[in-house]
């Protein structure tokens, strides 16, 4: 795969959103991580977008304003920003999910500032004094929202978005559910292509493309060989090159732990009384980041061992940003616990490049043919 | 790197130099509790040493643990210890120090040999976390809980507004103080459940008063370093943090640090410097490298001194109403992060240092320190494995450059020793050096 290929995601993602913008006449508020609710951002009446990045890409604009060590995905936005390359974002909301998109805010908004910013502010326990906090955060975010774009968020607008994206929510485990057959209709990197699309789409064109897919993998007719059924671990993927590299050395991705993944689509968002009690409820306590801390032991890889077995898999691929703390710090530990229940796991450390290819697949071929 | 390389500190205070009385005191008094198996909490920077001294609590800092065993170049043989088990070497090295430290206790039963400290950090009964400042705090303890000791762990998330958010804008200051409030009291719940104590506030009061009084002297030596010439350098300056973790709220704390400031103090007044000719005054940001304090000397050598460091000035002196201890502490926590945020937080994390100023630029700071202090250089360690303090040091630097204060920014590590090359970062200390005086005669 040539960088190339890699960079047309996000330029696709890109020219999407300029499109939309145009024809609707609202603001972009791009987001990374999800903890800032992209709901609120569709309730206030702008578009959301969930910005991507270009895997291998050159980065050294970065370096002007940021250290050399740090994620490398987080380099090359700062790096796209910097450059004038995401000027067509009205906003930007970052929320303290790890460490270096944090401060990659201060960064961006300080040397190249934009009409709206917003920091969401996230505590790392799940006390009930955090969750109070979270949520009275949710207030404030909602407050500037309302300011920058005029729109007043209503329960009626908020609730209308919410039922939108958990509608795409179910499309989207229909689709996964579709994938825990012996011989899957259609491949992971499909589905990841999907939800790369999805966090570009406003949600009611979402559905639309979750539904034509849905249609037409039904007609496919089931054919080829059971694979070995892999589930992919860790650091953001926002690109399809990893899922593809396994189909392509004969395993298939059955399921995921990531950002973009079901980390986001797993569950519906809560319709609570108060709206805000809901969002707290799937934004924080049931978001699965290793960011936020769960108490120590091994109950909290708990959702995972539950997934892998729900999804029958037969191995887990992990994937490790270089710099990604969160990730890298979880991996002793679940390393661990998947060798005591027995589920073969294999660790891909990477620079957000997925090169040098060619050993990357060597390595994953010796680990699925070892399945 | 070889071992040869490394060079201990030389210091130039006798305050300093008692230390090496006061702190072995200080230790055996804890072995002797230690085997009478009163509970030990493993504690992180961030958490306020007053509480513990109430609850009369035996506590270690793992993080002063990975600085003592970067200095006795053993934290490698423990860091290595720590790969061999999955562990990144891109991970904070004061983590992975301790993480193979445990991994040999576990082995063992008993604390590594090659460890400082009679009994090595001990077995802990509880974990106190504090993530004021970085990502893998909130990992550290919970995958020491999970592997090695199943013992309870209370973490401390004191969160802070980020640097385009008002502090003073009264809903935004009861969001973050209701934060702060509510957390100090779950730090006090776990603290009361696994020790069977009830906090006494009377003591804690005393204590915390004690401790203001340390810090208030402390504050004072460092103003006095305004001074040309300077009359105290790094090697007193970071050694000097220590009795700040252990003794604070002790008597012998407060008689520490007024008598390092009457001798600084004295120091100032027969203009003894650290260096015979004071060529440059420089600020020093960054964690030091402690398996390499030497180097600090090094450039003493060169006629270069550092007036201010950014980092481990743990605990700030701050004015705060004791009537009530519990919320002291929480406006203590608050004053600083204000504080910090007026300076201009735009590299910082939004969570509460305790030390104003913990590694990080502020913009408006940097000009007021260098008219203050008289600086004219700035070197800067890029700490590869602790990016949380490294990050803003590319910032600050352009930040510097405005003001036209030249700087240079290195790379090593604080714990880890591999990654020091002796001669080729020493070339690059003495160039940038002498561009300063380049500049310095262009500029006459
Ligand atoms: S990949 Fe890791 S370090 Fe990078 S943004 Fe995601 S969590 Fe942060
Ligand atoms: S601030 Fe740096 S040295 Fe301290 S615990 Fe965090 S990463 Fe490690």
């Amino acid at each position: 795969m040539t960088v190339n290929s890699k960079q047309a995601i996000s330029t696709r993602n890109e020219e999407m959103i300029v499109k939309l913008k145009t024809e609707s006449g609202m603001p972009v508020i791009g987001y990374i991580c999800c903890f800032a609710p992209p709901e609120l951002i569709a309730a206030a009446g702008a578009l959301p977008y969930r910005i991507t990045g270009i895997p291998g890409a050159d980065n050294s604009a970065a370096d002007a304003y940021v250290e050399p060590y740090g994620c490398t995905y987080v380099r090359n936005i700062l790096a796209r920003a910097v450059k004038g390359e995401l000027d067509y974002l009205d906003g930007l909301v970052i929320s303290h999910s790890c460490d270096m998109v944090q401060r990659l805010y201060g960064i961006w908004t300080y040397y190249h500032p934009l009409a709206y910013s917003y920091m969401f502010n996230v505590p790392h326990q799940l006390t009930p004094w955090s969750k109070r906090f979270f949520k009275r955060e949710l207030g404030f975010f909602k407050e500037s929202l309302e300011k920058y774009t005029g729109n007043e968020i209503t329960n009626e607008s908020l609730r209308k978005a919410i039922d939108n994206s958990n509608l795409n929510r179910k499309l989207i485990r229909k689709l996964y559910n579709m994938r825990k057959e012996d011989k899957p209709l259609f491949e992971g990197s499909e589905i990841i292509e999907l939800l790369i699309d999805g966090g570009t789409l406003p949600a009611e064109q979402f559905r639309k493309v979750l539904e034509e897919k849905l249609a037409e993998a039904e007609n496919r007719e089931a054919g080829k060989e059971p694979k070995p059924r892999i589930m992919i671990w860790g650091s953001i993927m926002d690109d399809p090159s990893l899922f593809k590299m396994i189909e392509e050395t004969g395993g298939t991705v059955i399921t995921d732990d990531t950002c973009i993944g079901t980390r986001v689509w797993d569950k519906d968002i809560p319709l609570t009384d108060d709206l805000y009690d809901g969002l707290t409820s799937h934004y924080f306590e049931n978001f699965q980041c290793p960011r936020t801390d769960r108490g120590p032991g091994v109950k909290r890889f708990d959702y995972l061992l539950e997934r892998a077995r729900e999804y029958r898999v037969n191995g887990v691929v992990g994937y490790c940003i270089s710099f990604c703390d969160p990730h890298k710090f979880d991996y002793p530990d679940l390393r661990d616990l998947l060798k005591k229940e027995r589920v073969p796991f294999l660790l891909i450390d990477d620079n957000y490049s997925f090169e040098p290819a060619g050993s990357i697949r060597t390595r994953l071929q010796a680990f699925i043919e070892m399945l | 790197m070889s071992h040869s390389e490394m060079s201990r500190a030389k210091r130039h205070l006798e305050t300093t130099a008692k230390m090496k009385e006061m702190l072995p005191r200080f230790f055996m008094r804890q072995m002797e509790r230690r085997f009478s198996n009163e509970p030990l909490a493993w504690c992180m920077v961030g958490v306020p040493p007053e509480l513990l001294k109430a609850f009369d609590l035996l506590f270690e800092w793992p993080e002063n643990f990975g600085t003592m065993c970067a200095s006795r170049l053993v934290a490698p043989k423990f860091i290595e210890v720590a790969e061999g088990d999955g562990y990144s070497q891109e991970l904070c090295s004061y983590v992975t120090n301790t993480m193979g430290y445990c991994k040999l206790f576990k082995e063992t039963g008993e604390a590594p040999e090659e460890s400082p400290l009679p009994g090595g950090m001990g077995t802990p009964a509880m974990l106190l976390g504090s993530g004021f400042i970085c990502e893998p705090r909130w990992k550290w303890f919970q995958s020491i809980a999970t592997r090695f000791f199943d013992v309870p762990v209370y973490s401390s998330d004191p969160l802070a507004p980020p640097w385009d958010i008002d502090p003073r804008d009264p809903r935004i200051e009861e969001h973050y103080l209701s934060l702060l409030r509510e957390d100090l009291s779950g730090q006090i719940n776990f603290l009361e459940k696994h020790t069977g104590k009830k906090l006494d506030l009377d003591l804690l009061r005393e204590i915390l008063a004690l401790s203001h009084e340390a810090l208030a002297y402390w504050r004072d030596t460092l103003a006095l370093r305004k001074a040309v010439p300077c009359p105290m350098g790094s090697t007193d300056y970071f050694h000097s943090i220590i009795p700040q973790m252990y003794l604070v709220g002790d008597q012998e704390a407060v008689d520490f640090y007024r008598e390092m400031y009457a001798e600084v103090k004295d120091r100032v007044e027969r203009g003894v410097g650290i260096v015979e000719e004071e060529k440059y005054r420089l600020i020093w940001f960054g964690l030091p490298p402690w398996f390499n304090m030497g180097i600090f000397n090094y450039l003493e050598s060169l006629g270069a001194v550092f007036a201010y460091e950014s980092t481990y000035n743990v605990g700030d002196y701050f004015e705060v109403d004791l009537s009530d201890p519990l919320e002291a502490i929480v406006r203590r926590t608050w004053q600083r992060a204000v504080k910090m945020h007026d300076y201009g937080a735009e590299t910082m994390p939004e969570l509460c240092n305790p030390a104003v100023f913990g590694g990080f630029s502020g913009s408006s700071l940097l000009e007021e320190l260098v008219d203050d202090f008289s600086l004219n250089g700035a070197i800067m360690h890029l700490t590869r494995s602790c990016r949380a303090v490294s990050f803003g040091e590319v910032h600050t630097k352009n930040r510097l450059s405005e003001i036209g204060v030249p700087s240079l920014i290195f790379e090593s590590d604080m714990a880890d020793p591999r990654l020091w090359s002796d001669a080729q970062i020493k070339t690059r200390l003495h160039a940038f050096l002498e561009t300063m005086d380049k500049a310095e005669k262009g500029a006459r």
